[in-house]
């Protein structure tokens, strides 16, 4: 019995001990890449004149599809924000999934809409459109409404695709606020395509939280107030600045965040569109797109975007924060169990070999392997078997790791963007890195459970994501 | 007796800053127990006493007392000194060679702490991760050091930038616009301008007012620049082999019109690096006087539509003199054909009609499709039997293409065929804007489009009523 004992604990402590190396080798490795990457970018792109393109006759079109469920408070703010977007040639398609409150009548009444004979085709299904609306003013007619029947947000993003006219789609959450310059900044990669595809780019999402916000534009940023979106701060550089652009690099990108991507329409459309089958329907379409170039033999590239593009409100309570996770895990393991035979195929590439390897093991797995290796260590305590020492020394290394890595993501945030001007900002945001390993990530690990039990459930739902709206832009006094 | 949790805790502080020292005696039941023991000054005295003059020696003592203070706060090498200079004392203390022997092991090694926490595993791993741990706190707090400076750095650049632009502003303006200082350049320029630093915000400002000059004043001012002989440093920074100072030398020098680089310039046509090439087109199409686009004819690598973008940009704000683009319509290098279609497009340059006419069969889909597109945007209606006569053989996007030139150039001749597309045709878009063409037909369009209305074919109202509605197209 004993010597079988040992045996488990041999394994299970070299197993974790093994996982944790790969893992933090992983981190620093994506950390690295990124940073060449992140100043190749910044380099390049401080000779670009985005301005200057504004009004070119060459630009590709772009249809920009935000669906909007119950967003009355902020709905009329938010169209006149992507309206006043910087890009010559674009049209604004705001999906009405079937909201309960008056989004759809505050849009009437905001845009002066009417109902047009609009003729378009299912080419993606989706839930019945009930009619699609202009405004009766031509200094909106880049602004088109469908007001369809509820179907959850693939559903409406599908809706839009059908009705849209142009090359490009740009899939955003209507509630995000998107920086004036974004688009020209997304479609440049698609206007550099040579022999490879471009079928998507995606960029940095910035946390909206305590920013003072006037007529759907950040007046002022700022670093969120509370703990919870603070420490996302930090969660967001990391994943965006020192994960997300390495895998641009490598092509290797399995996800484009749903709060803003743009892609080939009609490579969407031949992919059959967002599935309403998944909660994580951003990393789903981007996984099957990437496929289906893979299975066409077509070279193909994602392309990812260092520039923050688009400010959303995260989480500010336990509650929905849990919510999120719970979601954001499902979709995960919703996307890597319908593509399982990517795993390792060398037909797929790098995505095969090294991405879905990499978001199995780090993204879906970790976060169990964690649980596990914790829930084994506490039967050890109750045992007395702990080498206490060397569990510290252990302690000791992943501690100083994260906080070390969030420094980092402080610095990356430091040496590209600049966004938080105060110093006191910057050491609030070190503070947070130091108390996120103990406070923080517990959750998501616990979150990340239960994601994992409810998608074995077979809970499929969203769960609602209650926002605490936007800070309003105080003018300075005179 | 130190308690178990406090001795934890001290031993990661001893960790994390390598700078605490434990005191405390080990475990009892460590196995390792025997291998390091534990004295204290006391127990010595009585073997310093031994071997030593029992008189009390201050000196002595004093060195002891120094020397055991550096020990017990880390400072390992000034408790060696101490204990040295003691040992020159009392060379027969056991209690120094004992205190050398032990910082000997501390400083050499980590042994006295793996001994002292009896990990139970390979000293190379504890020592990896004591290291790893020691690494990650020390650039955490270079880094933080580094944002701190760095802030306060940056701020003072941006400060002196500020307020080298408004001086170099100043005494620009006055240089050029005013009467008095016609051939002499301004001392105060000369003076200020001695730094690289200086020099490069100079350029910079020179550069953004050259952008809103002509004539006069534009060759006033590129005298100043080689006055101050500052072609040299862009010359100088067009041969670099950084590429982000290449481009910048390449942008310094189209704008103050120099050619001296222009052999450079030509070699990174063909650059791996795309920003390189992209810039050296750019400067080029500004440098090479006799013939601005001669580049397009020797470059190989895809010329994106960004770059054809930035081209077309260039020629527009810099008033260039538009070339005939039909000449690039046989490149074998398939975007330079696409870029002179657009720029046919473009410049609305109908007399490459005839070479458009054979492109309508090249075997590249999206040439033909462009082909297509700029017969329409020409109106050239001779095309349009070639049109109809394409069609059949053609992929969806050229069927769509075609259709929409049609639109264009609406002629009666062609009704029945677009008849024809509405009525064969399943796909929507194919419908839409060949009901769109119809439409444009005028009163004969309008009188088909109403009898197709009348029709029981359900979708032709909805057709005809979607192209009917002017708010949406």
């Amino acid at each position: 019995m004993n010597i079988v004992f040992e045996v488990i604990q041999f394994v299970v402590n070299h197993f974790i001990f093994l996982l944790t190396i790969l893992l933090f080798t992983a981190y620093v490795l994506l950390a690295i890449v990124s940073a060449i990457a992140l100043q190749r970018y910044l380099r390049k792109n401080s000779y670009v004149d985005y301005n200057s393109i504004i009004l070119a006759p060459l630009t590709p079109s772009i249809s920009i599809i935000a669906p909007a469920f119950n967003e009355e408070i902020t709905i009329v703010d938010n169209i006149r924000a992507l309206l006043s977007l910087y890009y010559n040639n674009f049209e604004v398609i705001v999906v009405n999934d079937g909201s309960k409150d008056s989004t759809f009548q505050k849009i009437m009444d905001a845009y002066h809409l009417e109902k047009v004979n609009y003729f378009f085709d299912y080419r993606i299904p989706c839930e019945r459109i009930r009619g699609v609306y202009k405004s009766k003013n031509r200094s909106f007619k880049k602004l088109t409404v469908i007001d369809k029947i509820n179907g959850g947000k693939s559903d409406a993003l599908n809706a839009g695709i059908n009705i849209s006219k142009n090359q490009l789609i740009c899939s955003i959450d209507v509630d995000s606020i998107m920086e004036p310059d974004a688009l020209l900044k997304m479609v440049k990669p698609f206007m550099e395509e040579t022999d490879r595809k471009v079928i998507g780019t995606g960029g940095v999402i910035r946390i909206a939280n305590s920013c003072e916000i006037e007529g759907g534009q950040i007046k002022n940023i700022r670093l969120p107030k509370k703990f919870l979106p603070r420490v996302q701060v930090l969660e967001y550089t990391r994943a965006f600045l020192m994960s997300r652009m390495a895998w641009g690099k490598l092509n290797g990108l399995l996800i484009i965040s749903g709060a803003l991507g743009m892609f080939d329409k009609e490579i969407v459309i031949k992919c059959g569109g967002y599935s309403i089958a998944t909660v994580g329907e951003d990393m789903e379409l981007v996984v099957r797109m990437r496929r289906y170039m893979a299975d066409q033999k077509i070279d193909y590239s994602l392309v990812y975007i260092p520039d923050p593009l688009v400010w959303t409100e995260v989480p500010s309570t336990l509650k929905v924060l849990g919510r999120q996770r719970n979601r954001w895990t499902r979709g995960t393991v919703e996307t890597l169990v319908r593509h399982k035979n990517m795993l390792f195929n060398p037909k797929y590439g790098i995505l095969g070999i090294l991405s879905y390897p990499y978001w199995m093991l780090f993204e879906w797995l970790a976060p169990i392997i964690e649980f596990i290796g914790l829930v084994y260590f506490i039967v050890l305590a109750i045992f007395g078997q702990p080498n206490w020492s060397f569990f510290f020394l252990l302690l000791a290394f992943v501690y100083t790791f994260a906080i070390s890595m969030s420094t980092w993501a402080v610095l990356f945030e430091e040496m590209t963007f600049h966004r938080y001007k105060q110093k006191r900002e910057v050491f609030k945001l070190v503070i947070a890195g130091f108390l996120e390993p103990i406070f923080f990530h517990p959750l998501t690990v616990y979150w990340s459970i239960r994601g994992n039990i409810d998608y074995l459930r077979g809970i499929r739902s969203w769960g609602k994501m209650d926002r605490e709206g936007f800070q309003t832009y105080k003018k300075p006094k005179k | 007796m130190i308690s178990e949790k406090r001795k934890y805790l001290l031993g990661i502080l001893y960790l994390t800053f390598g700078l605490i020292q434990i005191q405390a005696k080990p475990p009892i039941d460590s196995p390792r127990n025997d291998t390091l023991q534990y004295y204290s000054r006391d127990a010595f005295v009585q073997s310093r006493d031994s071997s030593f003059s029992q008189t009390y020696n201050p000196e002595y003592e004093r060195l002891l007392d120094k020397a055991d203070r550096a020990f017990r706060i880390g400072l390992l090498k000034r408790a060696k000194k101490f204990y040295n200079q003691a040992a020159t004392i009392n060379p027969n203390s056991a209690y120094i060679h004992y205190r050398l022997r032990e910082i000997q092991n501390r400083i050499g090694n980590f042994n006295s702490f793996i001994l002292y926490f009896n990990f139970d595993k390979p000293d190379l791993l504890i020592r990896s991760l004591t290291f790893f741990i020691l690494f990650f706190v020390g650039s955490m707090l270079v880094i933080l050091l580094f944002i701190l400076f760095n802030r306060g750095r940056m701020e003072a650049i941006e400060q002196r930038k500020q307020i080298l632009r408004e001086q170099y502003q100043g005494l620009l303006v006055d240089y050029l616009f005013s009467a008095d200082s016609a051939n002499t350049i301004p001392v105060e320029i000369g003076k200020i301008a001695t730094s690289s630093f200086n020099r490069k915000i100079l350029i910079d400002q020179m550069i953004d007012l050259s952008i809103n000059l002509t004539g006069s004043a534009k060759k006033k001012l590129r005298e100043l620049f080689f006055a101050l002989k500052l072609d040299k440093d862009s010359i100088k920074k067009a041969y670099s082999f950084k590429w982000h100072l290449k481009i910048k030398g390449f942008r310094e020098l189209a704008f103050m019109d120099i050619t001296d680089a222009n052999e450079e310039i030509i070699k990174c046509l063909h650059r791996k690096n795309e920003i390189v090439r992209m810039e050296a087109q750019l400067a080029l199409v500004r440098l090479n006087h006799d013939d601005s686009f001669g580049f397009l004819d020797h470059l190989e690598k895809p010329f994106t539509l960004w770059e054809q973008l930035t081209v077309y940009e260039t020629i527009m704000f810099h008033k260039l003199p538009i070339p005939q683009f039909d000449r690039w319509l046989y490149s074998k290098n398939k975007t330079i054909v696409l870029f002179a279609l657009r720029m046919i497009d473009v410049f609305k340059q109908r007399e490459a009609y005839p070479t458009l006419f054979w492109l309508l069969v090249n075997e590249d889909a999206e040439i033909r499709n462009m082909t297509i597109h700029n017969i329409g945007n020409l109106k050239i209606k001779e095309a349009l039997p070639h049109l109809k006569r394409l069609y059949k053989n053609e992929i969806y996007l050229n069927y769509l293409a075609i259709v929409q030139a049609i639109a264009k150039m609406p002629d009666e001749s062609i009704l029945n065929f677009l008849k024809l597309v509405i009525d064969k045709e399943e796909d929507v878009q194919l419908q839409i804007e060949a009901a769109i063409a119809i439409n444009n037909m005028g009163s004969l369009g309008k009188l088909t489009l109403q009898k197709l209305m009348d029709s029981d074919y359900k979708n032709y109202q909805i057709i005809i009523k979607h192209v009917l509605d002017k708010r949406i197209n």
